[in-house]
């Protein structure tokens, strides 16, 4: 790993998330990283500094927030740092990019090795300019003399030619927060020109000399096995260079995308099996398999309280399958050098995918690479990325390059949906808000259970408090979606406390301060409703209104939204959310990330849906999946509320989970009408 | 068949060739980019003579004769054009792949109307997708790019 100029290196637990188990190794395919230590920081003798991390960028602004992180530590300019992301032959290991762990995780470790570096140019400095350190400066790349500024030395010259390798000191003194110069102020995206340029090549746009295009055959729905196939048409079409079957592909590779397109087009195929299901018998088979239960929570005795007490609700929530729909469709390309693979992917997981193609291939993870390209967007769901290895058959059979690129079906079919949810909740509660007992008991699609698991027990402080969480039948491929569970487990507890509070005839905001203790919660909440100007008023209002509070990947957030019942629509006119994730590397980065939440929340609560009709996903065309428009949208505003001395946490997810409930709340303040199943639009009277 | 893009001429032998599929894999401009392929979501707008136009649904044949404008095309001599600039300066992008659609389509109504209220920029831009949310600051820098030029 060395080379000219200044290395150093750590450990690489940076790139393991700090809930393994909430990840689960195996459902993502990972294996923990072998190599011990890795290089994370180069300063060169060319006075640029580059930094290395497993993690990519799909848009989430974290090649300028580590960019921003290294430039303060090391003193130097912004504009004299490179970011290195996602190529497993460059970087150190990395268990994915998922979870908001990036800031909050490795970005430390880069604070870390930049501030080791830092400390040990201090050193070489005072040796070369025969000082103590106390009479050294740092700024703009150089160590300086306090008494005469000529006597100074730039970080290349320190470094010379000379290979140097440290570890990572992990006591090593950060910089403080007060002494930030570029850290917390707002600073523009480093790789914007390249995205207004058409500069940046995403997956969908790796070319390389020689290339394939290739069409899979493709199942009509999930499960579904192939009986028998017909190619003998296909493989005379124009253009067709071959038709491949490998295991359970079958392809046509041409020289152009669309003789690809009309060759898989004449395949003949017979197909049987799969689940029969449509998309309206979804509530019920979650209620006849659930399964595998998870205690998430236990405080108390809620039997005992639900016996005693004056009050109790039940009410039952729920919300369908939705389509994560990143713009960009999942695409790679594959290309064998003998028995060394490269694969160009848009996948949310370089080091996993490394790992499951090895392992196909029965050869050493060191004989593959995987370069995560720029990726058109992924909200989790380009964790599951299976053209990667599609790609690496079908070029291995071909002795050329290979490109599958998944067309808008294709990503919405072989990709995977956001898991449906079914949420029975009871309450008990006295005359004054105060919730005296809570069980909440949800059951999210499919076999993954820590999706469902995400912030399904209560914040509030309920001294009876039961949360469990269950897996079941699914009829459709479920995964990754942005905050996983925890959108849909957050819109049936705080439409529940909504519930509470107008049975009651308590404010809302009342109810919530009642029985919320933690004092972040309760911070991000006055901060929201006072940039609202929030007024009491026991809903409902006829105002359209509504709040909600939540927690997600270790980060704070509350929402007030102001919304118009306009015929059969619903016009949300204006949003606050106020944002406790701790330290902020790049308030703009944070800002952007909480008002794209906020429109994702926004589709999802009103009108996204999957729907599925006898085993069929009927609507993976934009024809007949509606999501927001530049014409939907409201009025946001971020209010950032955290304090810089608490570490980092996510700012990528926890903005979406306060939007359907705040949505739904406002709704019943303006209309009257208690609406528990999203989304909202379909279901308003 | 020549075509005229970005100001030079190109061969295009086959005037039923898609025109994004062209672009991208024929010429190598894959700043237009693959979105939906049904000309819902905008990723893939070109300017024709400076009318906006959606590449996945036309043909080479269909656009020749005129000139088309890519992505690759709007900055001069290393200069971004101001509604380039405008993202830029708005933070207007988080993956970035429908940004190319957006600028193009910006500087399509800008051409037409060069003063747009914000509801003329909603209206002219309804047709572009961006799953990011990145809208706000999108219409901030239309509205900007307006203002600023001449």
């Amino acid at each position: 790993m060395s080379e000219a100029g200044l290395s150093i290196v750590g450990d690489l637990t940076a790139g393991f998330p700090a809930r393994p188990g909430g990840y689960g190794t195996r459902a993502y395919g990972n294996t923990k990283p072998s190599g011990p230590r890795a290089r994370w920081l180069l300063v060169g003798a060319d006075e640029r500094v580059t930094v290395f991390a497993g993690k990519v960028e799909y848009g989430q602004n974290i090649r300028t927030g580590f960019a921003v992180e290294v430039a303060d530590e090391l003193r130097v300019p912004l504009a004299s740092v490179d970011v290195v992301l996602g190529d497993t032959d460059e970087v150190p290991w990395d268990m994915g990019t998922f979870g908001s762990q990036s800031t909050a995780r490795v970005g430390l470790q880069l604070r870390k090795a930049a501030a080791t570096a830092r400390e040990l140019l201090l050193d070489l400095a005072s040796r070369r300019l025969d000082l103590p350190r106390e009479d050294l400066i740092l700024g703009a790349g150089r160590v300086s003399s306090n008494a005469d500024p000529n006597r100074a030395f730039s970080y290349g010259e320190l470094v010379g030619d000379e290979e140097i390798e440290r570890d990572i000191d992990d006591d090593v003194v950060l910089t403080e927060p007060a002494e930030f110069t570029v850290m917390g102020s707002d600073v523009r995206r480093i790789d914007s020109e390249a995205r207004v340029t058409g500069e940046a090549i995403y997956s969908q746009d790796v070319l390389r000399p020689g290339m394939l295009f290739a069409r899979v055959l493709r199942a009509p729905a999930f499960g579904a096995t192939l009986v028998e196939a017909d190619t003998s048409a296909a493989e005379h079409m124009p253009g067709v260079v071959t038709v491949v079957r490998d295991g359970e592909i079958i392809a046509v590779l041409a020289e152009d995308d669309e003789s690809a397109e009309r060759a898989i087009g004449v395949v003949q195929a017979e197909w049987q099996g799969g689940p029969k299901g449509s998309s309206i018998d979804i509530p019920q088979m979650l209620a006849e398999t659930k399964r595998d239960p998870v205690a998430v929570q236990g405080i108390g005795d809620v039997e005992e309280a639900f016996r005693t007490s004056d009050h109790i609700l039940e009410a039952t929530y729920y919300g369908p399958h939705i389509a994560t729909l990143p713009m960009e469709p999942r695409a790679a390309v594959a290309e064998w050098d003998g028995d060394r693979l490269t694969v160009w992917a848009g996948t949310q997981r370089p080091f996993g995918i490394r790992t499951e193609l090895a392992g196909a291939f029965r050869t050493t993870e060191t004989n593959v690479r995987v370069i995560a390209t720029e990726i058109g967007g992924g909200f989790g769901t380009k964790s599951w990325f299976p053209p990667a290895l599609e790609a690496a058959k079908l070029a291995r059979n071909a002795g050329r390059p290979v490109r599958v690129a998944y067309t808008r079906q294709e990503d919405a079919t072989e990709g995977n949906f956001r898991p449906a949810a079914l949420i029975e909740i009871k309450s008990a509660f006295r005359s004054d808000g105060t919730v005296t007992s809570w069980q909440f008991e949800a059951t999210h699609t499919g076999p993954m259970g820590y999706i469902a698991q995400r912030e399904a027990g209560t914040p509030y402080a309920i001294e009876n408090a039961k949360a469990t969480v269950y897996c079941s039948d699914t009829l459709v491929r479920v995964g990754s979606y942005r905050s996983l569970g925890a959108a849909l487990n957050n819109f049936a507890r705080e439409s529940h406390m909504d519930e509470i509070a107008a049975q009651l005839g308590i404010d809302p905001f009342e109810l919530r301060m009642r029985n919320m203790k933690e004092p972040r919660y309760r911070h991000v909440l006055e901060e929201a409703a006072k940039q609202f100007g929030y007024e009491p008023g026991a809903a409902p209002t006829n105002r359209g209104i509504g709040i909600a509070i939540g927690e997600d990947v270790g980060s704070y957030v509350a929402t007030c939204i102001e919304l118009g019942i306009e015929g059969k629509d619903i016009r949300v006119r204006r949003v606050v959310t106020a944002i406790d994730c701790g330290l902020i590397v790049n308030p703009e980065g944070v800002r952007n990330q909480v008002e794209g939440s906020t429109m994702m929340g926004l589709g999802g609560a009103l009108y996204e849906a999957i729907e599925i009709g006898d085993g069929v996903v009927l609507n993976t065309s934009l024809s007949r999946y509606q999501v927001p428009r530049i014409t939907d949208t409201p009025d946001i505003e971020v209010v950032l509320a955290g304090d810089s001395n608490e570490p980092s946490t996510g700012a990528g997810e926890p903005g979406i989970v306060t939007v359907a409930p705040a949505i739904a709340n406002a709704v019943f303040d303006a209309t009257g009408q208690r609406i528990r199943e999203l989304p909202l639009k379909r279901q308003l009277r | 068949m020549k075509v005229t893009v970005n100001g030079d001429q190109r061969d295009a032998p086959n005037q039923r060739r898609n025109l994004l599929s062209y672009l991208r894999f024929d010429l190598g401009l894959t700043g237009t980019k693959y979105g939906c392929g049904e000309g819902l979501c905008g990723a893939c707008t070109v300017l024709v003579d400076g009318q906006p136009l959606k590449a996945c649904m036309s043909t080479v044949g269909a656009v020749a004769g005129g000139s088309i404008t890519t992505i690759e095309g709007v900055a001069q001599n290393g200069e971004l054009h101001a509604v380039q600039q405008a993202f830029v300066d708005e933070s207007a992008m988080q993956c970035g792949y429908c940004i190319p659609g957006f600028i193009m389509m910006a500087i399509g109504l800008l051409d037409r109307e060069g003063r747009p209220s914000r509801d003329t920029v909603r209206q002219a831009l309804a047709g572009n997708l961006c799953r990011c949310g990145t809208y706000q600051r999108i219409e901030k820098a239309v509205l900007r790019a307006a203002g600023e030029s001449k």
